[in-house]
Order: C-alpha cells, then sequence, then structure tokens
C-alpha cells in the first residue's frame, strides 16, 4: 500500500492549481515539489499528414498525448491506454482485471455507484474502462461545454475509486451468469476449444470461474488497479474542439492520482504447435447451424512479410465479397450468410484465421470447400488483377477510416500501441502499393497450408469425422 | 456482414438508438441538410460534414417487408440481395468489384418501412457511386436458371435467417411475440420472411417487385459528408435525373392501425441452449410519425423508469433488492405503425420468475401512482436531446436519421426539432404517456425465456 501514499501526495500538490475538487491530503513526498515546479510553455510538435493533423505533446505532469484538434463540433473524444491487461492476472484470480475495469464508473470520492453514474448523465458525458489480454483501456466523450467538470469527474476515478461492495457484489453475480451462459455460446466455445488445443498452458487461455470470481475482493481490485494504471505508461489519444493548451491542464488533473510506475509479469510468447494431421474438434451445441472457425499460424506486425499477408488477406477472406471464400462457399454455393479472414498480429500471439455459419448438414462440404480455396492459394497463388483490386480497394478506401472524431482517436490509440510511428498513417498506404505479386505468393504458400490450421466446429455438424471436444457444459 | 436486415427483431432495437438522434439547434447552420426534387420526382437531401474527404450516398426506397403480398414474406430482404446480381450494362458480381476497386464500402438493409442501400467512398468517386446506383434503379437482369444466382441467394438468405434467428433461443420468442403483437398487421411476419415462404419465392416475384416499387419518384437520395449541394445536384441529374419514371410505384403503403390487444398471454419459450432466463412484458406503444409528442412524451418516461443503471427499474430490482441482473423499459416508436412498449428484466441466480415479475410490476406501479420528479424527468430529456451532438460525429447516423425519417413520411423539419421537441415534455406529460401504455385497461403479452427442462 505504500504506493498509494506517494500518488495521494502528488495528486495534491497538481490539484493545488488545477482545481479545487479535491480534499487535499497532507503533502508528504519529495516527488512532489518536481510536480508543482513553473509549468514551462506547453511544446507541441505538429505532425501535418495526410489523414490528420497531429499535435504531440506532454504534458508539465508527464502524459504523452496526441491530439487531434476539431472544432467544428462541440465534443471530445478522449482515450487513454496502459500495456497490460488480463493476462496480468495472477493464477487463481482470474477476472481480476476486468473488475478493475467494472468498477472505474462505479463511483469515487464522494460519489457513490449511483452518484457517479448521475453525474455522468447531468454531464451528457460517458466514461468507461475495458481490458483486453495485454491492455487495459478507458475512454470518455463530452461536451467541451462541460470538459472541465467530466475531467474533473474521470480524475476523481483514478484518485479515489471506491470499489464499493454493493457494485462489487453486482459484478460477481453478472460474472456467475456469465459463467453459465458462455456455456452455450458458439464463440465462446469455438475460442475454448481453439486456446486450449492452441496454447493450453499460456495466460491467454486461462478464463474465469465459480473460485477465481469468488476469490477476487474490492481490495485486491484497487491493488491490481495500481499495478495497471500507471503515469509512466499512459498513452493518451484525444480528438475534439480543443487545442493543446486547453487539453494539457484537464490530462494532468486525470493522471495526476495515477502511480508513477510499476511492475507486471511478463507475458510469454506463444509459438503455435505443429498439429498432428487431424480432424476438425467438434463441440456439440443443440442449434440448426454450426459455427466453423480456423486458426492458423500469423505474423508479428513488424516482419516484412506484414504487409503481402495483409494484402493477400483481402482476395482470401477479408475483402467481403470480393474473398474468393466469399465467392465460392456463399455467391457460388450459397452455403453460408458471411464467411471472412482475418490477420492478428498481438505482441505474444500471431495467428491468421476466419470463420462462417454453415447450416449443420453442410458443415462438412463448407469446411472442405474452406480447405480447397487454401490449396488453390498455395498452388497457385493469386492473379495480377486480383492483387491490383486488392490493393486500389485497401488504399482507397483507407480514408473512410478517418471521418468521425471517435475514428480517429481511436485509429491514433493502435498506431501508438503497435508503436508504428506518428507517420504511418502518410506511409501506410505506399507500403500497400510496395508489395508485390511475388511477396504475396510466396507468403500464400508458407502460411496457408491448410494442414497448418486448427478447425473448430459448434453445433450438430455433418459430414465430419471429428474429435469430441470435452467442454465445460458437458462435465 | 453485408445486406444486414434491420427492422427485424434485434436489429430493431440497436437501430432505434441513432434514429432518435438528428442535429442539434447549436449550430443548425453548419449541419443543417438541404433538399430538393428532381424533374423525375426522386428527392434529394444533401447533409453537408467537411471533416473528412469522404461521402456516404445512400438511397432510400419506399418499401419494405409491410408491402410485401400475402404468402410472398421474406421478397423485399431476399430482393435486396438480388439487387447486388447483375445489370444490363453489369456483370453478376461486377457491381461490388467495382466499388471495390473505387475503395468503397457498399451495404444494403431493408426494414418493415424501407429498404435502403448505401456505398461510403472518397468524394471523387460519388459521381460513380450515382452511375451504379441509378444503373440498378432501371436495369436489373434477375437471373431465372433454376440452378442460378437467385436460387443460390435464396439459400444464403436462408443462412442468414438461421444465423439471425434460429440459432438464438431469445430470437426465436421475439419472433412470436411480435407475431402475436401486430397479429393481422403486415408487420405480423418478421422482416425476412416465414423459412416455407422463403424457400417457394421465384425470380418472377422477384422481377414483379422490383416492377413495381423500384423507379426514382419512390426514392430518396441522402448524401452526407464533404460535399455541397450544388455538386449533388449536378451528378444527381446526370444519373439519376435521367431515369425515366415507370409509373407503378404507386405509392400506395400498406401501413394501418394496430389494434390494441384484447387479453393477456402468456408465451413461453425453453431451450436447452438458455442459461440465463429473461422475462418480458410486451404492450401496446406509440409512433414517432403518427404521434410524435405522444411518442417523445414516452420515450423521456421510459428512460426515467428503464433506461439505464440511474433509472427506477435498476436501481430498485438490480441495486436495492438484488432480485435481478437487469432491468429495463423502452419502446419501439420509430416504425410507422406503432411498436411495442416493453419492460424487462433477467432474475438474479434462485429468484423464480413469479417473484421477478411480481416485484418488477410493483416498481412500475409505484412509479405510475407516484409520478416522476422533475429532476429525473430533466436528466432523461437532457440526456436524449444530447444524442442528437453526439449523432453528428458519424455522417452515417447522419444519413441513416434523415434517410428513415424521410422514407416514412416524416420531414427534415421533424428531425431537425427533436431536442426542442424532446426539452419540452413535462413530467406530467412523461409519466401521462407511461400511465397511458401501461394503464389498467391495457392487455399485454408476457414471454418468458426459460431453460429447456431438466437443465440448469
Amino acid at each position: 500500500m505504500k504506493r498509494l501514499t506517494i500518488t495521494a501526495g502528488l495528486l495534491a500538490a497538481t490539484s493545488l492549481s488545477a482545481c479545487a475538487y479535491f480534499n487535499p491530503p497532507p503533502v508528504e513526498s519529495a516527488t512532489v515539489v518536481e510536480v508543482v515546479e513553473e509549468p514551462a510553455p506547453l511544446e507541441v510538435r505538429v505532425h501535418s499528414g495526410d489523414f490528420a493533423e497531429i499535435q504531440q505533446f506532454t504534458t508539465p505532469g508527464g502524459a504523452s498525448v496526441w491530439l487531434v484538434s476539431e472544432p467544428s463540433i462541440p465534443i471530445l473524444s478522449l482515450n487513454m491506454a496502459w500495456k497490460g491487461g488480463e493476462a496480468s492476472d495472477p493464477e487463481g484470480l482470474e477476472g481480476l482485471t476486468d473488475a478493475v475495469t467494472y468498477h472505474m464508473n462505479e463511483g469515487a470520492g464522494d460519489l457513490d455507484s449511483l452518484g457517479f453514474q448521475t453525474r455522468m448523465e447531468d454531464l451528457n458525458m460517458s466514461f468507461g474502462c475495458s481490458a483486453s489480454n495485454d491492455w487495459t483501456s478507458c475512454s470518455a466523450s463530452m461536451l467541451t461545454d462541460n470538459a472541465e467538470d467530466a475531467m474533473a469527474l474521470i480524475a476523481t476515478a483514478f484518485e479515489d475509486p471506491r470499489f464499493d461492495e454493493g457494485p462489487f457484489e453486482r459484478f460477481r453475480r453478472e460474472q456467475q451468469v456469465g459463467l453459465k451462459t458462455r456455456e452455450t455460446s458458439a464463440g465462446f466455445l469455438a475460442w475454448q476449444a481453439a486456446s486450449q488445443a492452441l496454447y493450453p498452458d499460456h495466460p491467454y487461455a486461462r478464463t474465469t470461474s465459480e473460485e477465481s470470481i469468488a476469490a477476487l475482493t474490492p481490495d485486491l481490485a484497487k491493488e491490481q488497479m495500481r499495478k495497471l494504471m500507471v503515469k509512466d505508461r499512459l498513452l493518451v489519444t484525444a480528438v475534439g474542439a480543443v487545442t493543446p493548451e486547453e487539453l494539457a491542464p484537464m490530462i494532468d488533473e486525470v493522471m495526476a492520482g495515477l502511480p508513477e510506475t510499476s511492475t507486471l509479469p511478463e507475458t510469454p510468447d506463444i509459438v503455435l504447435p505443429e498439429l498432428e494431421p487431424a480432424e476438425p474438434i467438434v463441440v456439440d451445441l443443440p442449434q440448426p447451424q454450426s459455427l466453423v472457425q480456423f486458426t492458423g499460424p500469423g505474423l508479428k506486425r513488424d516482419d516484412e512479410d506484414f504487409f503481402p499477408a495483409f494484402v493477400l488477406n483481402y482476395t482470401y477472406g477479408g475483402g467481403g465479397f470480393e474473398s474468393r471464400l466469399m465467392k465460392t462457399l456463399r455467391i457460388e454455393k450459397g452455403l453460408t450468410y458471411g464467411i471472412y479472414t482475418s490477420l492478428s498480429s498481438g505482441e505474444h500471439l500471431q495467428t491468421w484465421g476466419g470463420g462462417g455459419q454453415t447450416k449443420n448438414e453442410s458443415a462438412g462440404e463448407f469446411i472442405q470447400g474452406i480447405k480447397d480455396e487454401m490449396e488453390d492459394f498455395v498452388e497457385n497463388g493469386v492473379t495480377e488483377e486480383e492483387l491490383a483490386d486488392a490493393k486500389a480497394y485497401l488504399t482507397g478506401s483507407y480514408p473512410l477510416g478517418f471521418d468521425s472524431n471517435a475514428k480517429i482517436a481511436s485509429q491514433m490509440m493502435g498506431v501508438r500501441q503497435d508503436e508504428l510511428g506518428i507517420d504511418y498513417f502518410d506511409l501506410r498506404n505506399d507500403k500497400v502499393r510496395a508489395v508485390t505479386l511475388e511477396d504475396v505468393n510466396r507468403v500464400a504458400k508458407e502460411y496457408l497450408n491448410p494442414e497448418d490450421y486448427l478447425f473448430v466446429a459448434v453445433g450438430q455438424p455433418e459430414g465430419i469425422a471429428a474429435e469430441e471436444f470435452e467442454t465445460e457444459a458437458e462435465e | 456482414m453485408k445486406r444486414i436486415l434491420t427492422g427485424g427483431l434485434a436489429a430493431l432495437a440497436v437501430f432505434a438508438l441513432p434514429a432518435s438522434a438528428d442535429t442539434a439547434a447549436e449550430s443548425a447552420e453548419t449541419w443543417t441538410p438541404t433538399t430538393f426534387e428532381l424533374d423525375n420526382g426522386m428527392q434529394v437531401v444533401v447533409i453537408p460534414d467537411h471533416r473528412a474527404p469522404v461521402v456516404t450516398h445512400m438511397v432510400w426506397y419506399k418499401v419494405g417487408a409491410v408491402d410485401e403480398a400475402p404468402g410472398k414474406s421474406g421478397i423485399a430482404h431476399l430482393f435486396e440481395h438480388v439487387m447486388f446480381q447483375q445489370t444490363d450494362t453489369l456483370a453478376p458480381g461486377e457491381f461490388d468489384s467495382i466499388v471495390s476497386r473505387n475503395g468503397g464500402q457498399s451495404n444494403a438493409f431493408t426494414s418493415w418501412d424501407y429498404t435502403a442501400y448505401f456505398e461510403r467512398v472518397a468524394k471523387e468517386q460519388l459521381g460513380t457511386m450515382m452511375e451504379l446506383e441509378a444503373d440498378r434503379m432501371v436495369n436489373l437482369v434477375i437471373d431465372d436458371d433454376p440452378e442460378g444466382a437467385f436460387i443460390s441467394e435464396r439459400d444464403v438468405v436462408k443462412e442468414e435467417r438461421r444465423q439471425r434467428i434460429d440459432n438464438n433461443p431469445g430470437v426465436i420468442l421475439q419472433e412470436q411475440v411480435l407475431s402475436e403483437l401486430w397479429k393481422d398487421h403486415p408487420y405480423e411476419i418478421t422482416v425476412i420472411g416465414n423459412m416455407d415462404e422463403v424457400a417457394a419465392l421465384t425470380p418472377e416475384d422477384g422481377l414483379n417487385f422490383y416492377h413495381e416499387y423500384y423507379s426514382p419518384e419512390n426514392a430518396i437520395l441522402v448524401v452526407a459528408g464533404d460535399v455541397s449541394e450544388d455538386e449533388v445536384r449536378t451528378l444527381a441529374e446526370a444519373t439519376y435525373g435521367q431515369i425515366i419514371p415507370t409509373g407503378t410505384a404507386h405509392g400506395q403503403r400498406k401501413w394501418r392501425d394496430v389494434p390494441l390487444l384484447t387479453e393477456d398471454k402468456l408465451i413461453v419459450h425453453s431451450d436447452p441452449k438458455v442459461r440465463q432466463p429473461v422475462w418480458s412484458r410486451y404492450y401496446n406503444g406509440v409512433s414517432q410519425i403518427r404521434t410524435p409528442h405522444e411518442a417523445y412524451a414516452l420515450e423521456v418516461g421510459l428512460e426515467v423508469l428503464g433506461g439505464g443503471m440511474t433509472s427506477r427499474l435498476y436501481q430498485s430490482l438490480v441495486e436495492q433488492q438484488q432480485l435481478a441482473i437487469s432491468a429495463a423499459s423502452y419502446a419501439w416508436s420509430d416504425l410507422h405503425d406503432p411498436g411495442p412498449a416493453v419492460i424487462s428484466a433477467s432474475p438474479a441466480p434462485d429468484v423464480s420468475m413469479d417473484d421477478l415479475e411480481t416485484a418488477v410490476m410493483a416498481e412500475v406501479d409505484k412509479a405510475l401512482a407516484e409520478g416522476f420528479t422533475e429532476e429525473e424527468v430533466v436528466r432523461a430529456r437532457n440526456k436524449l436531446a444530447a444524442t442528437a451532438i453526439y449523432a453528428r460525429d458519424s455522417q452515417s447516423t447522419m444519413a441513416n436519421v434523415f434517410g428513415s425519417t424521410l422514407a416514412i413520411g416524416g420531414t427534415i423539419e421533424d428531425v431537425l426539432s427533436y431536442p426542442d421537441d424532446v426539452r419540452a415534455i413535462t413530467p406530467e406529460e412523461a409519466i401521462a404517456a407511461v400511465r397511458t401504455v401501461f394503464g389498467p385497461d391495457r392487455h399485454f403479452i408476457e414471454a418468458q425465456l426459460l431453460p429447456a427442462e431438466g437443465e440448469n
């Protein structure tokens, strides 16, 4: 709990100049003096790119911010993220990070859950947090008219979150219901079967259980919050009707209550196992359709073949009606409403996979159809025309991702999380254009072999000899 | 996924949120659409948003599942799929290829009240998108080969129905409930259609539908984004403006009054996939386009009663009594004819449906007896009005709000005045609207979603 004392000290110092919202506890840390030093004029580096003019600056309090000023709508979209997420839950305490994010808008300072929610409504703002395996994120939308009040409320959530028993018990009840409903969720069952087959001992494969939910406490959650949300890992992106000079003090106020730093457990890298030639895994679920998902090896974001793979994925299953899987399995055969593929290029796990649903009777034909298409990519590659079409779409549609404040804020956060560089938006289309037919076909040969893919079918699929998968529903 | 179906069941509830938003009065001049009509009767709406060099281009047809002939349920939606297939000038699949090669994204959706097609593209490609949409308004070719594209698309729609409805116990139940609520009304059958009727649709049905409803005087063009009214006018006159109206689009919609329920009914759906029971009551609601003031009053009232975590139902049932894990009230008021007003809750572990129902209705009755406080109503009103400002952040939302309103006979002014209209609702009006729909003289359909016997 030592870290909490330092936090309180820091907060008190900055809050003196920032606002009168807090009750400053006694100042007792030497660090404080540095924080209240003369604020130097804000140094803003402007990056004028093709899709956004990004203003990059570090606040006096030390937050690294990317801001796009957009005066035409009186709103502000704010995203915050910290590296470190659910994978850092200690074994036996699965769900701890989710408990943290759940409670970030469930009461802080003088406001209990209802008080906090009511205050957000009065300000017409939204604020909430969530976590993935590797990241903890918070986002807020507010009207610029009362942005200072909205930011002050968020500041109390970071400084003095309550983790009251009432909301905590509600969180537990919801989690318990979630344990039951996931037993018949096709998506969860498919994920569970794949993760157990591919990386059973990795933190990514762990899920909540009756026991782990019962073991969670408000104190543990508060402690985890102080590890997840710290100053030195905070990334901020914002888009809205504010200037850097207006935003900086608000961000400093928001983060004032956070600890300086923390140590989280390292997440090991996953190396996907060699698959034994095997039939698809089948998970029984009484419904008319089977959900078919397939997972194979992917690429890191900085792999030199990433862009060739990204371009190939369009022709494979990423390009909607222009993709081969869609053309064959939906348009020609009428076997599915939709089938897609995508690349997942996380820091510790890289996969390339996809999925779709078909009536149980045609599950075998559906899976065979997918495999046949993969074989064709491996053997014959794509055509010049397909490559040109893929590049034309991927480059031509890129601006569509920048037509709203919320989209730009989240695009910038993605670039920051993957450390792609502030000029990424401007370079990205050139990287797509530089991909050659040779690149794409080399990648197809290397990555689209059906024997490297794990297939899972959830439903009551017919036409496949399959390995039965034990689900927790059947235990 | 492409060819979205809205208006159908669960989708509608999601769609209802943005549809109640609009431009706010604050900087109305920047965000106010302009409108004009082409010589052939096609209405045009332009919504300026100059933040990014991108446009959203939509064509709304004033036809939906409500207009289907008896026995032909699902034709409006299946036909929407067929619109992507082939024209006199475009080979099968070429529509999608051209849009994609131009960096565009296209999609479409069907509701009971309308069918809409859209493309999102860089603004330089707007003219090409108009050429494509205008082409398929008059030149569509429907493949009548029994092994051909119409038939395989019919199979796709059957898979879509399985995916949207038949896989999902909650949606299966909702389909039954709505069919009962709208008995003998054209909304009775869900938008995607009955499976056996869809399976029997023919290419000829498609062609008849096309000739009856697809014509410029039955369509609305909506363009949102980085364009001016003049640019849109020039492009639209050169494309859509060249189309001669068929004269067959009679514009007579099959909308009519929804008779009030005359007795209480219970519909139970037990399913082995259900792990968490859900209880709800469906009452006859209102329609925003028919009775806007009542609809806004009901919207405000249901927001106070069950609109979120601060609402009466949530605070009482979930927070204080801990009998439920969720509790809410809401209405579908954005259809042309009145949709349901719903009270819904899901029990906490070990709470029976009977005990849950008693507790929920006690809270509803308490609210009906006491009325709402000024503070609650002001908060709900402001929250609803603010959605209009947030809605501006999305080009697609803006295009959808105006398009869907105009397609059911509303006006641009209806949308623009929404924040003021909502703010004008008094606490007395809000409670009166709720008292009317849940009143003692009104009947309801109770829906229970339960695990199968022996499960759980």
